[in-house]
């Protein structure tokens, strides 16, 4: 499908990228059912930050997740 | 748990020419989900392919999810005849693609890409708008969730 015109989420026609699949970015009804869930305060704060500060958080927060599952181990849990 | 400080050094430092995509690259935009492996497209160059696999070596690469013990030697030749390789290491999971669904090679890729400091390293992620691509055009239900967030991101990131 290349030189073919698509349109992407924000609604702008334009050429697809070359090298790139063409590929429909159109609103589809799971994708704009999913967005309204999304924590977008959580998004601000993370853009607020680095891009080193932003994987250092979610390392941070994997850490914690193994923690706890350590423990749980250790108190017999499967 | 992922040493993704460990992977990248290996990568950067042996000179490998690629490009984050995934979980991480969408940590990287912003994303507040987590990932426990490492994705990246690399280049198909021969000399590529030999830094990869020998910035590699002391990791010990071996496909995951693989029956250990069996003959599998990560050189050259191995990923020149392979392409798309999900791998564990010493330092965690990595999954690396000679291409990637929608998006193709790293040479497609690298004009749509960022470089950004981690770990006090040059790392190279592919842009958000390219990672939302890639993820509608992998098409798997799975994704959906996540293709929302990176737009949502981008909404965000455009105010």
């Amino acid at each position: 499908m290349a030189g073919s015109v698509q349109r992407d989420h924000t609604g702008d026609m334009k050429q697809p990228a070359t090298g790139l699949i063409a590929v429909s970015l159109e609103p589809t009804p799971v994708i704009e059912a999913y967005k309204k869930d999304v924590d977008r305060t959580l998004l601000r704060e993370n853009l607020k930050l680095t891009t080193a500060q932003r994987i250092e958080k979610m390392i941070a927060v994997l850490a914690f997740a193994e923690e706890l599952r350590r423990s749980g181990k250790g108190a017999g849990e499967s | 748990m992922t040493d993704f400080a460990a992977l990248l050094r290996a990568l950067t430092e042996g000179g490998v020419e690629f490009i984050v995509i995934g979980g991480m690259a969408a940590v990287a935009h912003g994303s507040a989900h987590v990932t426990v492996d490492l994705d990246i497209v690399y280049g198909r160059s021969d000399e590529n392919m030999e830094r990869l696999a020998v910035s590699l070596a002391p990791l010990s690469p071996y496909l995951r999810g693989v029956p250990a013990g069996l003959p599998f030697c990560f050189d050259r030749a191995t990923i020149r005849a392979g392409l798309n390789f999900t791998l564990v290491t010493t330092v965690g999971d990595l999954d690396i693609l000679g291409e990637a669904a929608g998006a193709g090679t790293f040479e497609n890729l690298l004009p749509r890409s960022i470089v950004r400091q981690v770990f006090g390293l040059p790392c190279r992620f592919v842009d958000l708008e390219t990672l939302i691509h890639l993820k509608r055009s992998a098409g798997r239900p799975k994704d959906l969730e996540r293709v929302a967030e990176l737009e949502a991101l981008l909404e965000e990131s455009r105010r």
